[in-house]
């Protein structure tokens, strides 16, 4: 107590022994004030400490930095000699770690990035950690802690210790440790109460730095992303590119097709049929039925060569959708083929209204192709039946049908009824080219469908086809 | 059979089907000169008196012009072209005749104004059969324009 106010209070008192009263009754009440102020202050202190260590933690730093920050003030404040943050290897099982952040006074080592093994401390000592406990240790030597637990400590000179828990959400991630290196320390319960609440705040720090990192992992994943969807854009883009090249390559080739390929057949026939003209004196019947055999086969390739460029044609030419009435146009299509040859006894069932999107040249070209195969394959028939409709789905894509009772089809070889120039009957039961059904698939892939066909010998077939993708309907 | 004044001048460059032309013609009892041009730029020689037919009275013009498109140096689009471009053969009637089936080749012809399209087939009686029709209808039938 101050002195000068003692010498103060001394002229108040009428003798001696009323100040010695005075002063006995000041001290008893006084003194605990004045602990109390000091606690105070102390308390004053620590909370701006946390105010600032919280402060820190706001500001979007990096975790290095808050643990930086906070090593400093938290040694400041509490006068240790060194405040540390170790970390634990994940994966070690809590066995191995090191120091990550440190703030210690000058004359005593540095513990930052010295690997510890710290299995003699042994499973329940992490375990307890987990759970929230904390390590105080007044003197390392006088606390019963194991023979290597103190010579971890010691060799960092390590006297006293007090080690809190540092929980990233449910996990433990590592320890803030205070240490003094001077000498044993009692550690004040005011004083663990701020560690406490120190490493509670930087849990908080470690759970947001987790996020970030997640959210940082999350945003490289999506560059990553989108960057290989552009590179997909680039080669879409190319491929598109390639393909219109490839196009007009397809383009010239049926042009020198139709031109040059042609060219030389018409001589061949040309001076075929000159021969057998001018010449027919010196031929006998073996020599013109030769030239005859030549002039048809010339004729015939030439036939196969308009129907390739055709077929080419199908899936160059442009393309406009529009709506349809399938079914006028097939009762148009049937009744032309009835009168080619008006004596067949065919009965039609067309199935009225089916309204369709589609090109009509290319649509007209597809049910062409179908009647007429159904119109050529029943033929060997005194009667036949040949019908038109579409059936009930699942999907928005409606299922076209063209059937007829006629000469059937053998399913064994059904694979190979779409392919250009197949043909599965011989040309002498049932003329034609083996393009007629190429026509087909092709018309109906360009309109996003596609054909199938069912059928058995001499029971007839049913040709289905759709004029766009058939996805489920939801 | 034909109006035998006048020429047909014959643009082809394939000797088989000149030859094959020929004799179509000779067939049909299609009695005119036939001139050849091996070229579009021989064609135009002919038709405007240049070149090789630099001495030739260019206001005798032949009965019709038979046009294959595809030709060396000049093709037959671009002689349409020029034919119709200039004063004194713009009336002059042409029909191209060309294995070509191309939409595009049959657009070009028509909207440069050729008088008929006629592809060549393979067979050769249909060949000679068209230009049977198309003496009959160029050679006799028609009345050429006044110039």
């Amino acid at each position: 107590m101050n002195p000068e106010i003692f010498s103060k209070l001394r002229t108040f008192c009428r003798d001696e022994a009323a100040f010695e009263q005075l002063q006995q009754v000041l001290i008893e009440n006084l003194l605990p004030l004045e602990h109390e102020i000091e606690q105070a202050q102390a308390q004053v202190e620590q909370q701006k400490a946390l105010f600032r260590v919280i402060t820190c933690l706001r500001e979007p730093l990096e975790l290095e930095t808050i643990f930086q920050a906070t090593a400093t003030q938290v040694r400041q404040l509490l006068s240790a000699d060194r405040v540390g943050m170790f970390r634990f290897y994940p994966d070690s099982g809590w066995n191995d770690g090191e120091f990550v952040s440190e703030d210690v006074d000058a004359a005593f080592p540095s513990a930052i990035a010295r690997k510890i093994h710290d299995h003699c401390f042994g499973e329940q000592f992490s375990q307890r950690y987990q759970q929230g406990h904390m390590q105080v240790v007044a003197d390392i030597y006088n606390a019963g802690l194991s023979d290597c637990h103190i010579e971890v400590l010691s060799q960092f000179q390590v006297k006293a210790n007090l080690a809190v828990p540092l929980l990233q959400g449910q996990k433990l991630w590592g320890l803030l440790c205070i240490h003094q290196c001077k000498a044993p320390r009692q550690w004040q319960p005011i004083e663990i109460e701020f560690v406490s609440q120190i490493a509670n705040h930087l849990g908080v720090a470690l759970h947001h730095a987790e996020l970030m990192a997640d959210l940082r992992a999350e945003v490289a994943e999506r560059k990553q992303a989108e960057q290989s969807i552009q590179a997909l854009n680039q080669g879409l883009q190319q491929a598109i590119v390639n393909l219109q090249v490839v196009n007009q390559e397809l383009e010239s080739f049926s042009y020198s097709v139709s031109h040059d390929l042609r060219a030389p057949l018409r001589s061949i026939d040309g001076f075929s049929q000159a021969l057998l003209e001018d010449c027919h004196e010196q031929l006998d019947i073996a020599g013109q039925d030769y030239l005859q055999r030549i002039r048809s086969a010339t004729q015939r390739m030439g036939t196969l060569i308009d129907d390739l460029l055709n077929l080419s044609l199908i899936t160059r030419s442009e393309m406009k959708r529009e709506t349809i009435n399938l079914s006028s146009l097939a009762v148009k299509i049937t009744a032309e083929l009835q009168q080619s040859q008006p004596e067949r006894k065919v009965k039609w069932s067309i199935q009225p209204d089916l309204v369709a999107q589609g090109d009509t040249r290319l649509l007209q070209i597809l049910l062409v192709n179908l009647f007429s195969n159904a119109w050529k394959f029943t033929s060997k028939h005194a009667q036949a039946h040949i019908e038109f409709g579409s059936l009930a789905t699942e999907t928005d894509a409606a299922v076209y049908f063209v059937r007829d009772d006629g000469a059937g089809l053998d399913m064994t070889f059904a694979d190979k009824l779409f392919g250009p120039f197949q043909r599965l009957h011989k040309i002498h039961d049932f003329p034609g080219n083996g393009i007629g059904l190429a026509t087909v698939q092709r018309i109906a892939h360009r309109h996003g469908g596609r054909v199938w066909a069912e059928g058995a010998v001499e029971q007839g077939a049913t040709f289905y086809f759709t004029l766009k993708s058939e996805a489920v309907r939801l | 059979m034909s109006d035998n004044t006048k020429c047909i001048l014959l643009v082809e460059d394939s000797p088989d089907d000149e030859a094959l032309a020929l004799r179509a013609f000779r067939r049909h009892h299609i009695s005119n000169e036939v001139v050849v041009a091996h070229d579009g730029v021989e064609a135009l020689d002919y038709l405007f008196g240049t070149g090789m037919y630099t001495e030739r009275d260019i206001r005798e013009k032949p009965s019709v012009v038979l046009l294959d498109l595809k030709l060396p140096r000049l093709d037959g689009i671009e002689v349409l072209r020029r034919i119709r471009a200039d004063e004194r053969t713009k009336l002059l009637p042409v029909v191209v005749l060309t294995t070509s089936s191309e939409e595009q080749d049959m657009l070009d012809s028509y909207s440069l104004g050729c008088n008929s399209y006629i592809r060549k087939p393979v067979d050769f009686i249909q060949f000679s059969e068209a230009i049977r029709q198309l003496g009959m209808y160029w050679l006799l039938m028609n009345e050429s324009p006044p110039i």
